[in-house]
């Protein structure tokens, strides 16, 4: 049986939850609960070609994607957010939440031999605390890691971080060899192309612009696993390409939307490939209007609020998601049930409103009807965010703000965003994370602009209130409380808007009906894929 | 140049002549009158998204994804196309004749030196050549023009040097040496127009070549975002070629026309020119 979406499906797609997932989980990947199948090939795609595949400090979405089939974390997630044991077996928290201890699994090796210990662990969380874009925030409360014996790790920590539980899956705290990191840069550590995990795969070849080879490790933890021989990871730069590899069976399998949103009502289609909506709960995806607030003009509340009364979200959802998603209303992704909340102040679409902010703003047309000249930088991931650019483009013009585009590819990106900071505004998909505190909070939190570092607080943000709930939040153990303090930070943002958030994007995977196992967890084909097995 | 007439006379007789002019003057009235029909911003957001050709008579040739009129988008792509084509030719002649001029007529060290700088310029692949320049120079239309005709000289440069060097040794030139005329007088004045016809025919061919450039930069994302190219609306369109192919097909079978026409109009300018050719 196929999966087929009903002509309704764009928004019954976008509708999270229960209702839109059981629709979509019927895929017989789920239903066959037949023996795993050793051996074979899994041809893996990832666009664009990763920047390197450790994201201790870029995360860069295809590096996230591949990082875990070779080096993994102390837990994994389960689709309900349960923990799954992966190189801690469990662990034991404090009364007073400043305390955090696990027991690590035993008889493990690194992929050149040398044995996996707690100095490991220990070297790895600190690490991150200072060279990962969210670890600042996830580790910010962590002073020390205490090893007491050789798998026994203890987080002394100066206040309670009931987030850090949820950040502990690999593709976000990746835990790596102290011998081959010690004493480097880790940012410019070559192992970074070339890594050694304890994972089920072990890194075999990297070839640029066209592949990478990852092959089974044989002396995996987990006896028996992975099932799978080799995992081919494939670059194809060309929307139309991706898709078309799908349809021929060139590939397996591709997450993160391989493929344009235009083609997948064609592609369900097609009887060897399957659609995955699941998987996708660690770390939701939310386009935004990113503002640089060092520019004059995005500095005054007004344009920024004119803007976002001319961008019309619907039509870049419709139009360029192809409603696959929802109308984001603000920093929270609707996904995030617990923390999100729809009671934030909107900017109405209302291009005559945006005329007279801007006037207010004493930004009058000038003779070619132009207030102001800006330059726009899209993400230059996929095709959605320079179509996004073109119709912000064209938005803006009706309101008098002219705004050319610049497209280069990602390294002059990030460049220039976040280490030059030369740019005026840019659109951007930035991952939610699983909590707040780690996903959301490194772009508002002021002590998180950071020129340098990659998917930091780009805009500069800089509001004391702001800092002092997320603050707040970072240390409240109190459910209900954390929960209150999310929504009054989602409220000043709202208002603020240093970042104009758009859609919440429903992600998916696509894969050949022959791949099984693929989707067992929160973070589904981000995750090691020790477990997903290809039958003939 | 008393042939001139008889050239002339022969290109008007030929068929492939007349084709070639024809598709150029409509390709050229459309530019033309791209701001007459469509005044605004062709990439203005306009009507409902996907509408097909011919769905809507008041947008003939469809809109795309974001409702842009394909027909407005047409006619000023044909500006961006023609524009690009004609500057990067000029660009391209401009060095091309200037060091194959120099280095044909002066000859010996000064040859060797622009020779090698040619050879060496040329073992670069261009479009390769190309993507570099314009990624580190961003792509706006003024690199995007510049970048064709830099990487484009060197057929240029060697056509005009093998031209110079057949007519340096001629009595007209001897002539001119002999009453004392200055260099750049027999450069430009004497030898130039004597090397023009093969040089015309050539120009053509370069004008095809940066419009198909520029399309296959533009295609690959690398064109101007701001400006809207027949290129641009390919690479636009090529993502639902399933869905609506018209988006691809209308822009790329203008291209395919334009770039015959100039093609058919350098085949005729040669035919006139090389009389012992044609028959």
């Amino acid at each position: 049986m196929v999966l087929r979406m009903p002509s309704l499906s764009r928004r019954a797609f976008g509708a999270f939850g229960a209702a839109a997932g059981s629709a979509l989980l019927l895929p017989r990947s789920l239903r066959a609960q037949e023996e795993p199948v050793r051996g074979g090939t899994l041809r893996f795609l990832v666009d664009p070609e990763p920047t390197g595949l450790v994201p201790l400090s870029d995360t860069t979405g295809a590096n996230v994607m591949l990082s875990c089939k070779i080096t993994e974390g102390l837990y994994g997630y389960n689709l309900d957010f349960s923990l799954r044991p992966q190189l801690a077996l469990s662990h034991t928290l404090s009364p007073d939440g400043k305390e955090l201890t696990f027991k690590l699994r035993e008889g493990v090796k690194w992929h050149d031999g040398q044995p996996f210990t707690s100095a490991d662990v220990a070297f790895s969380l600190m690490t991150l605390k200072t060279s990962h874009p969210r670890g600042r925030a996830t580790y910010a409360n962590l002073e020390e890691v205490q090893t007491s014996d050789a798998h026994t790790v203890v987080l002394k920590m100066k206040a309670p971080a009931p987030y850090l539980l949820n950040a502990l899956a690999g593709q976000e705290s990746p835990i790596v060899p102290k011998h081959i990191y010690d004493g480097s840069d880790i940012a410019t550590n070559p192992h970074n192309h070339a890594p050694i995990g304890t994972g089920p795969f072990k890194f075999k070849e990297w070839q640029r612009g066209s592949h990478m080879i990852f092959e089974r490790n044989e002396e995996y933890w987990d006896a028996g696993k992975p099932y799978l021989d080799r995992i081919i990871v494939r670059f194809i730069p060309d929307a139309a390409a991706r898709s078309i590899a799908f349809e021929t069976g060139e590939v397996d399998v591709g997450g993160d939307y391989p493929i344009p949103y235009s083609d997948l009502e064609r592609l369900s289609q097609v009887p060897t490939l399957g659609i995955e909506t699941r998987g996708y709960g660690y770390g939701p995806n939310i386009s935004a209007i990113e503002f640089n607030l060092d520019n004059p003009y995005f500095a005054k509340p007004e344009v920024r609020q004119a803007v976002a009364h001319a961008v019309n979200k619907e039509i870049l959802l419709q139009n360029v998601y192809y409603g696959f998603g929802e109308v984001a209303t603000g920093p929270i992704h609707q996904a995030h049930t617990q923390f999100y909340t729809p009671d934030v102040h909107q900017y109405e679409f209302d291009p005559e409103r945006a005329n007279q902010l801007l006037d207010q703003a004493g930004l009058p047309r000038n003779g070619d009807g132009v207030r102001f000249a800006v330059s726009h930088d899209p993400l230059p991931i996929g095709n959605q965010h320079i179509q996004s650019g073109e119709y912000i483009r064209q938005a803006l013009a009706q309101v008098g703000i002219q705004v050319t585009l610049r497209n280069q590819d990602m390294a002059t990106y990030i460049k220039r965003v976040y280490a030059d900071r030369d740019f005026d505004f840019v659109n951007n998909t930035m991952t939610n994370s699983p909590d707040p505190t780690l996903g959301v909070q490194r772009f508002y939190w002021s002590k998180n602009f950071k020129p340098g570092v990659p998917f930091s607080n780009g805009s500069h943000y800089s509001n004391p209130e702001v800092d002092r709930l997320l603050e707040a939040a970072q240390i409240e153990q109190d459910p209900a409380k954390r929960v209150q303090l999310f929504h009054d930070f989602q409220k000043i943002v709202a208002v603020d808007i240093p970042t104009l958030n758009t859609i919440a994007i429903q992600t998916f995977t696509i894969h050949s009906v022959n791949l099984k196992n693929h989707t067992l967890t929160a973070d589904g084909i981000h995750a090691n894929l020790a477990e997903a097995y290809l039958v003939s | 140049m008393g042939t001139d007439g008889r050239a002339l006379r022969r290109f008007l007789r030929n068929p492939s002549a007349w084709l070639g002019l024809l598709v150029m003057a409509a390709v050229l009235l459309m530019a033309a009158t791209a701001g007459l029909f469509y005044p605004g911003d062709p990439q203005g957001m306009v009507a409902k998204p996907y509408l097909w050709p011919g769905q809507d008579p008041a947008f003939p040739l469809g809109t795309d994804n974001l409702g842009r009129d394909v027909t407005a988008g047409v006619f000023h792509g044909a500006r961006v196309s023609l524009w690009i084509g004609v500057v990067s030719a000029a660009i391209c002649l401009t060095i091309g004749t200037l060091v194959g001029a120099i280095g044909g007529y002066f000859g010996g060290w000064t040859d060797d030196l622009l020779t090698r700088l040619t050879e060496a310029v040329q073992t670069m692949p261009s479009f390769l050549f190309l993507i570099v320049l314009v990624a580190i120079f961003q792509p706006t239309l003024a690199t995007i023009t510049l970048g064709i005709g830099l990487v484009s000289w060197p057929t240029v440069a060697r056509l005009v040097r093998a031209e110079f060097r057949r007519l340096r040794g001629q009595d007209f030139v001897l002539a001119a040496r002999s009453l004392g005329f200055p260099h750049w007088r027999i450069i430009f004045q004497e030898i130039l127009p004597n090397a023009l016809p093969p040089l015309i025919v050539t120009t053509s061919v370069i004008v095809a070549s940066a419009i198909l450039t520029e399309s296959a930069l533009a295609f690959l994302g690398l064109g101007d975002p701001n400006v809207l190219s027949w290129g641009m609306m390919i690479g636009n369109g090529r993502a639902v070629i399933r869905t609506a192919w018209y988006l691809s097909a209308v822009p790329g079978a203008l291209i395919v026309l334009t770039v015959l026409a100039v093609n058919l109009l350098g085949e005729a300018l040669n035919d006139a020119a090389n009389p012992r050719l044609g028959n």
